[in-house]
């Protein structure tokens, strides 16, 4: 859902861009107090995860491929939606500036839907779901196709301001495709806290314990 | 468990094999947002095959363009599959360096203001 250059115009893309900084002035503020130095592995591995995760377009049938955002996993590992905010604004800015994937005055959109509401999404329907579920897998998957769904639907609302699409069709069409996106993202976050919790589980705090015997 | 360098180079070869799986088999399909742009402009149904010669339809007038130098992740035709990989091994590496700078600079900026 990387939005390129010539689907939003100019002066929309920069009040995107200030939304986006001020996101990722609070993401920088957290590295800088909450960011522990046990936790930096973990980030290292998780950019260069997220990274190539996000360049695998995966067929979702219907003519059309989607590929792992990656904001609700940054967010539930780390314990905090600014970790994807600060995790996702940098992997978006190597793939707009260097892969031409998401242009570069959408970049504050991109960041503002698959970074903040990705990753605020994510990371709080996952608390809230393991409060009422106790179950990380149901929590994770449920967490992670709503962070796939909801930033695609938000993308359709600023692809119908920026006068795109129309607002009704595309909400419909971003919606179904990203449901179904949303479904491999799911999957693909239990498998990815599961192996961390397997091989770290100092390093994380989902609220999971490493499986007997493991 | 496993210690921090063992973490650190699983994560980054499991990185690489994820980008060059993808170089062999990523889905040449467009993606949700343009496979969106496809409908809304009548080239492709909602629910069916993307045709081949559906191209998304685009007003340059008051966007911004920009030429990226390994656009697609690829260093274009010439180098084939092999350029793909580079490319992507190149920012998973590149995505790593900025995002663990990012933090140290963060930190040392942060000490040297106390």
């Amino acid at each position: 859902m990387h939005i390129p250059d010539a689907f939003i115009p100019i002066p929309q893309g920069i009040v995107y861009w200030i939304i986006a900084l001020v996101f990722v002035a609070l993401a920088l503020r957290w590295a800088k107090n909450e960011m522990s130095d046990e936790k930096i592995p973990i980030v290292a591995v998780l950019a260069a995860g997220i990274f190539a995760l996000q360049s695998f377009n995966l067929p979702v049938s219907m003519g059309t491929s989607g590929h792992l955002v990656g904001g609700a996993l940054a967010a539930i590992v780390l314990g905090s939606p600014f970790a994807a905010v600060f995790i996702i604004a940098l992997v978006l800015i190597v793939q707009g500036v260097l892969f031409g994937d998401g242009g570069i005055t959408t970049m504050g959109a991109n960041i503002i839907n698959m970074g903040v509401i990705g990753g605020f999404i994510g990371f709080y329907s996952f608390k809230g779901l393991m409060g009422m579920t106790r179950s990380m897998p149901v929590s994770a998957f449920l967490a992670a196709w709503l962070a796939c769904l909801i930033p695609a639907l938000a993308a359709a609302v600023e692809m119908f301001m920026a006068g795109t699409f129309p607002l009704e069709a595309g909400l419909l069409a971003m919606g179904i495709y990203h449901a179904i996106i949303g479904i491999v993202e799911g999957i693909v976050t239990i498998g990815v806290i599961y192996l961390i919790v397997n091989v770290r589980p100092d390093l994380v705090d989902v609220g999971v314990k490493r499986p007997a015997g493991a | 468990m496993i210690d921090n360098k063992t973490f650190i180079i699983g994560g980054i070869v499991i990185a690489l094999l994820i980008g060059v799986v993808a170089v062999f088999m990523a889905s040449s399909d467009p993606d949700g947002l343009e496979s969106t742009a496809l409908v809304v402009q009548g080239q492709k149904e909602l629910t069916g095959a993307t045709p081949e010669n559906a191209e998304i339809q685009e007003d340059p007038n008051g966007k911004f363009s920009y030429e990226s130098p390994m656009p697609d992740y690829s260093l274009g035709e010439r180098f084939g599959p092999l350029g793909g990989m580079v490319a992507i091994a190149a920012g998973t590496i590149l995505a790593l360096l900025i995002v663990v700078g990012a933090i140290y600079s963060i930190k040392i900026a942060g000490k040297a203001t106390k």
